[in-house]
């Protein structure tokens, strides 16, 4: 790696009269294999070598980027992005960042497998043995995709106030699209898997079994299914329900730069206002947090990519907004320190306010509990359409896999039942939360250009009451 | 080495090799990127980069990589590399091969701009006349991008094929606040600058924002709805990736089976046009060095063809359409065929309906059937007896795809170039009207 190259330009730019510079190398090796319809459609390998730098000067922010790693590049860009933070200080928003301790320090996510020693063939070997499990189920699966990823990431952070961050996170991710035929009618279900650390959890997710289970459901559906009811129930959804639903109304808009609305142009606002923290938002059941330090989750991280210490944020306190999700600029504007929610996805992006791990916090029921006392509800146990608006208000989610309740059982499956409820009405009809914590992954879109970058979100099952199931 | 004596290089090791075919591309681009907020500039991007991208087939077997270091010595070990990898892979049946060279292309019209390549720091001038011009015609707050690159894309193969191409982009994006909740967007891209109205833009997101002030909550139902050209570009790319062969056979695709079929109004004709003048998405040739060119996809509502690459064309029995993409074909330029009606005339048949500026996070629940959800945002207006009223808020639309293409009534004559956030390949398209839309809101 080269290392001096990025504290060279942190140098170069302070001596071009830069009041704040930062570089952020990052090297990637990556391998990614694709199954169609039972062919391996393709593999493929890559690497990633380049330097990401914010400079600021006069309280204007630049940012520059290269993969010509060489000195005399480097120093035109720094020169370049010097004169232009001088041309548009005539029209910037004023860059503050909040103080704050600079770190030493080195990690790295071990791996019991390394990802790298394994061979291609043992990784496609995973999809051959999924197709084969798939075949064998005898339902009509007409689109089979089906995709193993990799990657293992070094990068070096460090910037004019002495921090040094070097950090090692190999990430492996299986997704997948399943379409089931029966009777001319259709069903499919995307879905994805994600971790940091090494191929043992690859090995862990028995990927035959997690497809095999996926078809089977979907057949069962479109078999037996039935219509949901019209009136008011009660709704049990479980952890890759509740997952996207507090990534979309419980994370998204506790981005403190939606809030004072820095992303306003695509990614959206925030219905919440700086005035809105200590009010309530949900029942006292309900707790939300962002937690990067969750060992070998997707959206692991040490230290954020402004090398502020990670910690887990309580975003919803018993029903009560109780903290965003900050760097050092949003923290400087609300008078506050960053809480390390800084990312950016690869050296060429700037970093900005994301996500990292969302849930919500377990509750002291089982799932059968929640269950138990419905008289008549459904049961989502996972969706494909979702969405929400852009200031993170008016959601929906369309249930998958789902159940009627009747008399606190599990009875036969139900098509497609669709929630569609304002945030509000969402976290305040919640009454009881399970202990059956999961935890799924995903690329969360945001940023111009944008950046997917790898988080978890997940939670236990909740119970909705009083639900009406839209159209 | 520079980057041809290196792509050179690596195509003789791996033709010797054993390699059956080979694609290498280069492509170096400069780009820049302001980002504005409440008025004012957040900061200022660029980037340089360089990519050697390789795509190898050795036996039906397929692999890519690409390279970012041109020295000998890089370039060596990532031929041992591929050589290795190739090994362990499984070979696809269905491959069937890359184009056959040599090929004479056509310049794109309109396709390179040196004021692009030399704007530099002036980009802040552009963006400041857009934040003035919006707020001159009463908008609080502005929010956007300006984005320009230089791109210099060369394709070698083991088939004949040196092609070389040079263009230039602009895109620029404003979104504009009058409150919390009225806000109205426009975005406009270009390969020429002088063909990007920048002010004209931020002056139709600001009366738009001013217009959609102090919104009610819409109601649900069936309406008649006027798509302006950014949210039906927004469901015409969703249709672009549902053309590609790829999708088909990946189960992406509500047009499987539909060759000859109608899948839309009579009144739609779609082409797909990689060789579009100051088109954002033309290029003179496709991945594998295949000439672009025009191509009919949706003729007065009946699906033609999908979109092609050699070796999807030969599992098809077809040509391909020089839409590769090595693995998925894709859109270059997808345009909606203008109508005769103006957007006046457009509202003027409605009598009690939308009109619908922008939409966002456009979702499946079943990209076979084509069912969908999307939801509206800035500007969403009541029209009443063909006149534009109250100003709503908090709806989705819950349609099918199809359904909605075969419910256009009326097209507009004064097409629009949409590319963006979601809309990620470019659409030419106009206004159009589209009957008995599902609309769906939260229950009270």
């Amino acid at each position: 790696m080269f290392k001096d190259l990025a504290d060279f330009a942190v140098k170069y730019a302070l001596k071009k009269g830069a009041d704040y510079s930062e570089a952020r190398l990052e090297e990637t090796s990556s391998n990614s294999f694709i199954m169609k319809n039972g062919i391996a459609e393709a593999s493929g390998f890559g690497k990633i070598n380049g330097l990401g730098m914010r400079i600021i000067k006069n309280k204007t922010l630049g940012f520059t980027s290269t993969n010509y790693l060489n000195k005399e590049k480097i120093k035109k860009l720094i020169q370049n992005t010097i004169n232009t933070a001088e041309k548009a200080s005539k029209l910037r928003e004023e860059i503050n960042l909040s103080e704050e301790i600079s770190y030493k320090n080195k990690y790295e996510v071990k791996q019991k497998i390394n990802l790298n020693d394994v061979s291609p063939e043992e990784k496609i070997k995973l999809l051959f043995d999924a197709e084969k499990e798939l075949v064998n189920t005898k339902i009509k699966i007409p689109s089979r995709y089906i995709s193993l990823s990799d990657s293992t990431t070094t990068e070096y952070l460090t910037n004019s106030e002495g921090t040094s961050i070097t950090a090692t996170v190999p990430r492996a991710s299986f997704f997948y699209l399943l379409t089931v035929e029966h009777n001319n009618k259709t069903s499919q279900r995307i879905w994805q898997y994600g971790q940091t650390g090494g191929f043992e959890f690859v090995k862990k997710w028995d990927i035959p079994l997690i497809v095999v289970n996926e078809v089977k459901a979907l057949q069962n559906n479109l078999k037996f299914g039935i219509k949901p009811p019209k009136q008011a129930l009660d709704i049990v959804a479980a952890p890759q329900i509740v997952g996207i639903m507090v990534h979309e109304s419980g994370g998204h808009p506790y981005e403190a730069d939606r809030i004072i609305g820095r992303e306003g142009a695509q990614a959206g606002e925030s219905f919440i206002t700086k005035e809105m923290l200590g009010t309530r938002i949900g029942n006292e059941a309900v707790n939300v947090v962002d937690d990067p330090l969750i060992e070998n989750s997707y959206g692991f991280y040490k230290y954020d990519n402004e090398g502020i210490k990670a910690r887990r944020k309580y975003l919803i306190k018993e029903g009560i907004i109780n903290e965003f999700l900050h760097n050092r600029e949003t923290a400087y504007c609300m008078g506050i320190k960053s809480n390390g929610s800084s990312r950016s996805v690869n050296y060429n992006r700037e970093s900005i306010v994301r996500m990292s791990n969302t849930f919500m916090l377990p509750g002291k029921y089982s799932e059968e509990e929640l269950i138990e006392d419905i008289k008549l509800g459904v049961y989502m146990k996972n969706f494909m359409e979702w969405n929400i608006d852009d200031k993170r208000i008016n959601q929906k989610y369309v249930g998958a896999e789902s159940y009627l309740i009747k008399n606190g059982e599990i009875k036969e499956p139900v098509i497609m039942p669709i929630i569609e409820i304002t945030t509000p009405q969402l976290y305040s009809a919640v009454d009881a939360v399970a202990n059956n914590t999961e935890y799924h992954a995903g690329n969360c879109g945001k940023g111009e250009p944008m950046q997917p970058i790898p988080v978890w979100f997940g939670g236990p099952s909740i119970r909705l009451r009083k639900i009406r199931l839209g159209n | 080495m520079n980057s041809e004596e290196i792509s050179s290089h690596v195509l003789d090791k791996l033709l010797k090799a054993g390699a059956d075919d080979v694609i290498i591309s280069v492509s170096k681009q400069d780009s820049s990127l302001i980002k504005y907020s409440n008025n004012l500039v957040n900061t200022t991007k660029t980037w340089e980069n360089i990519d050697l991208g390789i795509f190898m087939a050795l036996n039906k077997k397929i692999v890519l990589t690409n390279l970012r270091d041109f020295s000998l010595r890089a370039a060596d070990d990532v031929v041992d590399k591929l050589l290795k990898f190739v090994k362990s892979a499984s070979p696809n049946k269905e491959y069937a091969g890359i184009a056959k060279g040599p090929f004479s292309y056509k310049e794109i019209e309109d396709g390179y701009d040196k004021k692009i390549a030399l704007l530099g720091d002036n980009a802040i001038d552009y963006v400041e006349k857009a934040i003035n011009k919006a707020l001159a015609i009463g908008a609080k707050r502005t929010a956007g991008v300006f984005e320009n690159s230089v791109a210099d894309v060369s394709l070698l193969t083991s088939n004949d094929v040196k092609a070389r191409d040079k263009g230039t982009h602009s895109y620029f994006s404003i979104r504009a606040f009058n409150s919390k909740e009225a806000s109205g967007q426009k975005v406009g891209s270009s390969r020429m600058l002088n063909l990007l109205d920048i002010e004209n833009l931020a002056e139709e997101a600001a009366l738009i924002s001013k217009q959609s002030l102090n919104p009610e909550h819409g109601k649900f139902g069936k309406f008649d709805v006027v798509f302006e050209p950014l949210p039906f570009a927004n469901i015409i790319d969703n249709l672009g990736m549902a053309m590609s062969a790829f999708s088909v056979e990946a189960g992406l695709s509500c047009l499987k089976n539909m060759i000859g079929k109608q899948v839309a109004n009579k009144k739609i004709t779609i082409i797909d046009n990689g060789m579009l003048k100051n088109g954002f998405g033309s290029s003179k040739f496709d991945a594998e060095g295949v000439p672009t060119q025009k191509n009919i996809m949706v003729d007065k509502g009946i699906l033609k063809t999908y979109l092609h690459n050699t070796s999807t064309a030969k599992r098809f029995n077809t040509k391909t359409t020089a839409n590769a993409g090595l693995l998925s074909p894709e859109p270059t330029n997808l345009i909606v065929n203008k109508g005769n009606f103006s957007k006046q005339e457009l509202f003027e048949q409605v009598k009690n309906g939308l009109y619908i500026t922008n939409v966002w996070y456009t979702r499946f629940q079943n990209y076979n059937t084509g069912d969908f959800s999307t939801i509206p945002r800035d500007g969403i207006f009541v029209i009443k007896n063909g006149k534009i009223g109250q100003p709503i808020k908090g709806i989705r639309i819950s349609e099918n795809i199809l359904t909605l293409l075969k419910n256009v009534t009326a097209v507009g004559k004064m097409p629009e170039r949409v590319v963006g956030w979601e809309v990620e390949k470019p659409v030419v398209t106009p206004a159009v009207l589209v009957k008995d839309v599902n609309v769906t809101r939260p229950a009270d």
